[in-house]
């Protein structure tokens, strides 16, 4: 009887769990990112949007002028950085490569497959590509979790001596603001994948629904890049950081800053030049496509814009 | 920082103080006082290291109940030696355990206090550092023949940083291994 009502028991929660575990999501691929009709346009051409395939022989000019490598964050796309390729376009003499990281701007189920390592990938070949070209002065920005994805890159060596003049890191990822993604290894097996609550223009540029694989590689990335923060390590020599941080902030805790400033020194041992922003975005350096956009987060965006600007025509 | 650990230091005196007291006027209303080491990890981030006193009363439930003082520290733990930042967690706890004449003795346990981090540049002067700690652990304590007593136990902590409150470092899941050595019974 014991041994009948404990298969019971046993039978029920299976039935539980398999019931908790959810089905695939339901895509809209006419209006969604993550279907199988809208890709990231960068990957149609992508002449239009790395300067290693624009310019087929770089002049002396050319191999001189400030090179920017943008870079977007988990589940975004190249259009993270459009509003800053718009404003330098006008405002400075820069040349501007959108690099879309792995895995990204595709298929859900593509996303799905990818690694950390996929996604970090397009950063380096970019960078390499420039490098064989003769650009002499090459520059990164990156969002969100572009910011471990270089932090991996310096740490590693993969970007030496001379190789980068500035780094800029808008809103790094180091800490995440929602402390529950630290459970998603034991709760996202039984989730499938989580919905993030885009607006219908940021469905068309980001991804609506986050596989728990990608939440895992992501974790990883971030608990590699805190770790190796908490050992230190130092900038390559004549490569400058700029970290700009939002002080509240509902994707990258504010106190990932802190834990930059403190592992990582200029190639010298002197501290990494940090400002917190007075702002409640996640990444104001992109508005677009946003609700309830106030004149503050537009002034914010063009004072981070200028003084990138300023720092990159010095 | 050092008024914190001056406060501290004062409120287990006093706590102490009040023990001897209570022992000369009514002597049995003491159960046991232990006093420990703990090690305590939290799930994706740092080892915290401290403190830690446990009293139990006939009076109080009969011994079931355990109330608790603790003090864990990055600063004994994974900010030892490297850039972990510095955080201090003061905590009071009341316990309830299970089979309390037996060796092993099952628990759950309510923690309050408070959660101090330093982040030591006045350019982070704008995020909060400090919070009201509130956690529920629960796990298993072990009485061994010589006056020595294992507990190890999960906990959650219920109010953590969330980006736009709290403290960035104050995460949800946290293990606890605490080293007992019974003052007097």
């Amino acid at each position: 009887m014991n041994y009948k009502k404990s298969y019971f028991k046993l039978t029920v929660l299976f039935v539980l769990f398999f019931a908790a575990c959810s089905e695939a999501p339901e895509i809209n691929n006419e209006t969604m990112l993550d279907g199988d009709q809208i890709f990231d346009p960068s990957l149609y051409n992508p002449e239009d949007y790395l300067v290693s395939l624009s310019v087929e022989n770089p002049t002396e000019i050319q191999k001189n002028t400030p090179v920017l490598i943008t870079v977007h964050g988990y589940s975004a796309s190249t259009f993270e950085w459009d509003e800053f390729r718009e404003y330098s376009t006008i405002n400075a003499n820069i040349l501007i490569s959108q690099v879309l990281l792995g895995g990204h701007g595709r298929t859900y189920e593509a996303f799905k497959e990818s690694t950390w390592k996929d996604w970090q990938n397009p950063i380096l070949a970019e960078y390499n590509a420039l490098r064989s070209k003769g650009y002499t002065n090459i520059n990164f920005a990156g969002s969100s979790t572009a910011c471990p994805l270089v932090l991996d890159l310096i740490k590693e060596g993969k970007i030496g001596e001379n190789g980068m003049k500035n780094i800029f890191l808008i809103d790094p990822i180091v800490i995440p603001s929602d402390k529950l993604l630290t459970l998603v290894g034991l709760v996202g097996p039984m989730l499938g994948y989580f919905e993030s609550t885009n607006t219908a223009v940021e469905d068309l540029y980001y991804y609506r629904f986050r596989p728990q694989e990608t939440l895992n590689e992501l974790l990883d990335l971030i608990d590699k890049v805190r770790k190796d923060l908490q050992k230190g390590y130092l900038l390559p020599t004549n490569t400058n950081m700029k970290v700009y941080k939002s002080i509240k902030d509902d994707t990258a805790d504010a106190v990932s800053a802190v834990l930059i400033y403190k592992g990582l020194k200029n190639s010298d041992g002197t501290p990494i030049n940090v400002e917190m922003l007075d702002s409640q975005l996640h990444v104001v350096t992109r508005l677009e496509g946003r609700e309830n956009v106030t004149q503050k987060d537009r002034e914010i965006q063009q004072q981070v814009f200028d003084d990138m600007l300023t720092i990159l025509m010095q | 920082m050092k008024k914190k650990h001056y406060l501290f230091l004062l409120f287990i005196t006093s706590f102490m103080c009040i023990q001897s007291q209570n022992r000369k006027t009514q002597n049995d209303w003491l159960g046991e006082f232990k006093v420990g080491v703990r090690v305590q990890k939290t799930q994706k981030l740092y080892w915290e290291n401290g403190l830690t006193v446990d009293f139990t009363s006939p009076k109080i439930l009969k011994n079931r109940l355990h109330l608790g003082l603790s003090y864990v520290s990055s600063r004994f733990g994974s900010a030892m030696g490297s850039n972990a930042i510095k955080q201090d967690n003061f905590l009071i706890n009341a316990g309830y355990f299970f089979r309390h004449q037996k060796k092993l003795q099952p628990f759950g346990r309510l923690n309050t206090g408070f959660f101090y981090a330093d982040y030591e540049s006045e350019i982070f002067d704008v995020l909060p550092n400090t919070a009201l700690l509130l956690s529920l652990d629960a796990g298993f304590s072990y009485q061994f023949d010589a006056p020595i007593t294992l507990q190890i136990s999960t906990g959650y902590n219920l109010n953590t940083g969330t980006g736009s409150a709290g403290p960035g470092t104050l995460f949800p899941v946290f293990y606890q291994l605490s080293l007992y050595y019974t003052l007097f019974k």
